[in-house]
């Protein structure tokens, strides 16, 4: 859930069409025509990638008129199949997943029984990653993955790149070569398990 | 009584608010005082900035160091990266740092004759930073216009590693050679927890956002950094790595300059100065039973710090963050997503934030990192309603200010946080060099309560701390 209060503005004047904002924008909402970018004004989650990347600094973010709020109603979505995908995932329900929107697994999880089928439609739906746009890519691809969606990344787009390791999955010469290292593998496996399998707070 | 410690004076920043807003510093509030770190803990090496030699010695020191770095393959046809990240610029006003980057520079094209030396500059959430860094120091026009600020969602290349494939920014990459740039500060300890500190940039400033979202989702939070060390053992990297050199720091100034070939040679070195210094530091932080705790430092709020601790670490001062056999702090990104619906963790044994924090005065902060955690948790009171309005634009803190009240004023911030608390020791993180600013109560608590955390961290949790990482114990460094 994000409340989406900005917007960018490009300045046409410094605008040279270098496509940098388009391969970031998170939701795809940049396009570049006639060597200008335009914003898709409905699509955007007000992220400020693309403000913070310009090499032109010509884009600035304003604050909208109307503020809306994206979020992913879980009312009248199977708990059950959610949970189930959460926990396939090895993400307890309510674990939160994107620190700047505090959103939750559960509703990254109803997102993709609603149909998205890429981080960007997830970004889209919850505005999850339009905060710091770093930190949570790894649980989305993730979650995707274990709904037997394999996404492809936009072409020529830096939005994101492919799915990495897990802790589950590190090989065991791994763990064994640097436990003396202060690499406590096998340990936080067991604390994640212990929180995947935690008891719910919320309702069922 | 000693006075305030003139703390790191407010800088133009887009992430923070006009430097003319911030009128009052809170350490110039009548009756606040200092301690210097000398005398909560004597044994506290020389420094050399704050120094009298100043700058010139960090130049000195860095030629020092360089001295016996091979650099016999760097050609002078080829490109070198000097890769850096923001946390230097922070140190001490960021000048020590940015002398650093400039010596390596020279002694490169001094010793090798190459003169396609590129300064390229990580982020952590705030990708224009290092920009602002750039700009401040000059930087571009003494890298005869190659200096760069370059972010996590910028361009990728994979790097195949032993644990499957990561990804790092292109333009780290881009050289013939890249040179490690960076310091000792251990900073983001709840992170790193203080294991292959050295090569934290790896996995974070020079990574894309796929690995740092490895290591802050997918691997625990005692496993996170081992991404730092597969991208930096990985073939790609090695067959660029020309060396590494470092600003050696602990929570009283700069120590040194440290330079090696072999990074974990140098990680253990300063493995040891972070546990022993920052150590003494944290555990006594954390015998604080009650405070106010204010935020006056030109950084985003979990980075302002005070005797080196950042904030982020003295929230989570009521666990041992450099134990290894305790799996969360009580803060970092993973404890935090372990919080439920219900605004507590979802396990019994997830430590909760440090109580003895009984308000936060939120008086001169940036935004730029996701901050609402804190908000929820501490009761904060923000000064001035530019500040919540800049962070009510952040997109990263949309909900920071839904759980912060606002204040005119560090006076009248600080008045209420003593009335609503009962509470008048009060601890100042404004980056004061050299010491602490802070109320008289809480520095007669800190030098009464000093010598014995001295004794315990020398002689009780250091030999632990230390083999917990493989770390032999040696005689302290200098």
């Amino acid at each position: 859930m994000k409340l989406i209060t900005l917007i960018p503005v490009v300045d046409a004047q410094k605008c040279k069409g270098c496509k940098t904002c388009a391969r970031v924008c998170p939701v795809v909402a940049i396009k570049i025509k006639d060597k200008l970018a335009l914003v898709d004004a409905e699509r955007c989650r007000g992220c400020a990638n693309c403000e913070q990347r310009c090499p032109e600094y010509a884009i600035t973010m304003v604050t909208r008129e109307k503020p809306f709020l994206v979020k992913v109603d879980l009312d009248g979505l199977d708990y059950g199949k959610i949970k189930e995908l959460c926990l396939k995932a090895r993400f307890h329900p309510e674990q939160i997943v994107c620190y700047c929107t505090a959103t939750r697994a559960e509703e990254v999880a109803g997102a993709i029984l609603l149909g998205a089928k890429t981080p960007d439609d997830i970004s889209y739906m919850t505005g999850i990653r339009t905060g710091c746009k770093v930190e949570c890519i790894q649980p989305l691809l993730r979650m995707l993955e274990a709904a037997g969606i394999q996404p492809k990344p936009v072409p020529g787009g830096w939005q994101w790149y492919g799915r990495t390791i897990t802790a589950w999955e590190i090989p065991e010469q791994v763990k064994e070569k640097y436990a003396s290292r202060g690499f406590f593998f096998a340990e936080d496996i067991e604390l994640l398990n212990r929180v995947v399998n935690a008891p719910l707070q919320g309702k069922e | 009584m000693r006075p305030p410690i003139k703390p790191i004076p407010a800088r133009p920043s887009m992430y923070g608010i006009d430097p003319s807003l911030v009128r009052t510093r809170v350490s110039e509030l009548p009756g606040m005082t200092s301690v210097a770190l000398h005398e909560l803990f004597p044994d506290l090496p020389p420094v050399i900035s704050p120094g009298q030699d100043g700058i010139a010695e960090v130049r000195k020191r860095t030629v020092e160091a360089l001295k016996d770095v091979d650099m016999s393959r760097i050609k002078p046809e080829h490109k070198v990266n000097i890769c850096s990240s923001h946390h230097g610029f922070t140190l001490l006003g960021g000048e020590p740092y940015a002398e650093m980057l400039r010596t390596i520079r020279d002694v490169i094209e001094e010793r090798t004759g190459c003169r396609n030396i590129r300064l390229r500059s990580g982020v952590g959430l705030r990708f224009r930073e290092t920009e602002e860094y750039i700009r401040r120091y000059k930087l571009d026009e003494y890298f005869k216009g190659k200096a760069m600020g370059v972010a996590p969602v910028d361009e990728g290349v994979a790097i195949d590693t032993e644990i499957g494939t990561l990804y790092g920014i292109k333009r780290i990459y881009d050289a013939d050679w890249i040179v490690h740039a960076h310091n000792s500060d251990v900073r983001e300890v709840h992170f790193h927890r203080m294991v292959d500190r050295a090569v934290k940039p790896f996995g974070m400033s020079y990574a894309r956002i796929e690995t740092r979202s490895t290591y802050h989702q997918n691997l625990g939070p005692r496993a996170a950094n081992f991404v730092a060390r597969a991208i930096f053992d990985s073939p790609f990297v090695q067959s660029k790595f020309a060396f590494a050199c470092f600003l050696t720091v602990a929570p009283h100034g700069i120590l040194g300059v440290d330079a090696d070939s072999d990074l974990y040679s140098l990680n253990e070195r300063i493995t040891e100065i972070g546990c022993r210094y920052y150590g003494k530091m944290m555990e006594l932080f954390g015998e604080i039973d009650e405070c106010i705790a204010v935020l006056d430092f030109p950084c985003p709020v979990v980075y302002v710090f005070s005797a080196g601790v950042i904030y982020a670490n003295f929230v989570a001062a009521n666990t041992d963050l450099f134990d290894l056999e305790s799996p969360l702090p009580a803060y970092t990104w993973y404890t935090e997503a372990f919080y439920g619906k219900r605004g507590y963790p979802l396990l019994p044994d997830i430590p909760r934030l440090n109580k003895a924090i009984k308000m936060c005065v939120h008086s001169y902060a940036w935004t730029g990192y996701p901050s609402a955690f804190f908000s929820e948790h501490i009761p904060t009171v923000v000064v001035g309603q530019e500040q919540a309005e800049l962070f009510n634009r952040d997109p990263q803190n949309l909900n920071y200010m839904q759980n912060a009240v606002v204040a005119e004023s560090p006076e009248c911030a600080i008045d209420f946080a003593r009335k609503v608390t009962g509470v008048d020791k009060i601890v100042i993180f404004d980056g004061a060099p050299g010491g602490i600013n802070l109320s008289p109560s809480l520095r007669d608590f800190l030098l009464a309560r000093a010598p014995e955390v001295s004794r315990r961290v020398d002689e009780e949790l250091m030999p632990k701390w230390l083999r917990q990482r493989g770390v032999i114990v040696k005689p302290v460094a200098a």
